[in-house]
């Protein structure tokens, strides 16, 4: 009873961690931060920050508060507040953003509407 | 006004003297009471819930986790507050809790600490340390909302007073499975951890498996799990293993 070689881990209040080795299917929503390193399809709702991994596959229409996105997102990208495309990212929909940064090397495909009034159609960004 | 209970093993001679040295120490500290024994053919909970009636309002467990488990759900559904007297082994759940064994612990009782835990629940019965299933092979459904299942082999525990915050309302869910990283023929073993807070689950197979509540084993093909926020009153010692 009771297992004695259970280890107290360390992460932070009510996040979510979706690791490698890890499906997720479905309307997946969280009112804390959320970090992907594993696949979603479906959908990914978060109140908060989202983090999207190197290895992460996400074929999901995506919300967030903020997201740092490294992997891969097909699917809408809807954030309230700021985006940052990392070097790895490859996004394959519709980006909407108020505040809006891309990395040297990121793939985006699909429009950017930035401030809920710019409109940017992009094709592939170096 | 405090009720012991006394599991069935500590008649045994080997712990006379022990048990002696806590009944001495519990009437030095006021805090001496009835004595309820358990045994095989008495039903402890009806025997629990009399005292209760009479006016007990702190139950102390005098025993092992075995002796926990028994009465953990007499003293959940009754509101009263839960105490332990660690004796004989196994005893891991005195040890999350901060509760020194033998004679030692009647001085945390008295110091009366009181913290208000979840519990969780596994098909309608209850578990206060956490759930785990060592070969995850199945789906975990969310609130019918979503699933999460392992690409790989993996294990799966649901921690409620262990590694995890005890008074938040969620089970933390932890699901471990080994993955490569790298290409051949550097590509290394990694054990990719996901965590994932929630209140209500079900975990299913088309094949029977099983699963360990508190440890004790379970085997079935759907396990329904939840929480019950804010349950369970325990007294705990300085040196408790998670922070309420």
């Amino acid at each position: 009873m009771f297992n004695r070689n259970s280890q107290p881990m360390a992460h932070n209040e009510h996040e979510t961690i979706i690791a490698q080795g890890v499906k997720v299917e479905g309307d997946f929503d969280s009112k804390g931060s959320v970090s992907i390193d594993g696949e979603v399809t479906g959908s990914v709702r978060t109140a908060q920050a989202l983090r999207v991994g190197e290895a992460a596959r996400i074929h999901a229409d995506v919300s967030a508060q903020t997201a740092v996105i490294a992997g891969e997102v097909r699917g809408n990208l809807r954030v309230a507040d700021r985006l940052e495309l990392l070097e790895t990212a490859n996004i394959q929909g519709d980006i909407e953003a108020q505040v809006f940064s891309v990395a040297p090397g990121a793939r985006v495909n699909g429009r950017v509407n930035m401030g809920g009034t710019a409109t940017v159609d992009t094709g592939e960004a170096e | 006004m405090y009720c012991y209970v006394y599991d069935e093993f500590v008649s045994d001679r080997r712990f006379e003297k022990e048990l002696a040295r806590i009944e001495n120490r519990l009437v030095d500290l006021g805090i001496a009471g009835k004595v309820i024994r358990l045994a095989l053919f008495r039903n402890a909970e009806e025997m629990i819930r009399d005292e209760i009636e009479r006016g007990a309002s702190t139950v102390v467990a005098v025993g092992n986790d075995e002796t926990v488990r028994k009465i953990l759900d007499v003293v959940a559904d009754s509101g009263v507050v839960f105490g332990l007297i660690p004796l004989g082994t196994p005893n891991n759940f005195a040890k999350l809790i901060g509760v020194p064994d033998g004679a030692a612990s009647c001085d945390t009782l008295s110091a009366r600490i009181v913290e208000t835990v979840d519990i969780g629940t596994i098909n309608g019965r209850r578990f206060i340390t956490g759930v785990s299933v060592p070969a995850f092979k199945a789906d975990l459904t969310v609130e019918d909302r979503y699933r999460i299942f392992a690409t790989g082999k993996g294990s799966l525990e649901i921690l409620n007073l262990s590694g995890a915050d005890p008074c938040d309302g969620k089970l933390e869910t932890v699901i471990r499975v080994g993955v490569r990283r790298g290409v051949w023929p550097f590509a290394r073993k990694h054990v990719g951890e996901s965590v994932l807070p929630l209140s209500a689950m079900a975990i299913r197979s088309e094949t029977p498996f099983a699963v360990y509540a508190d440890g004790m084993e379970m085997t079935g093909t759907r396990f329904d799990i939840g929480v019950e926020p804010h349950r369970f009153r325990l007294i705990t010692g300085k040196q408790r293993q998670f922070n309420a």
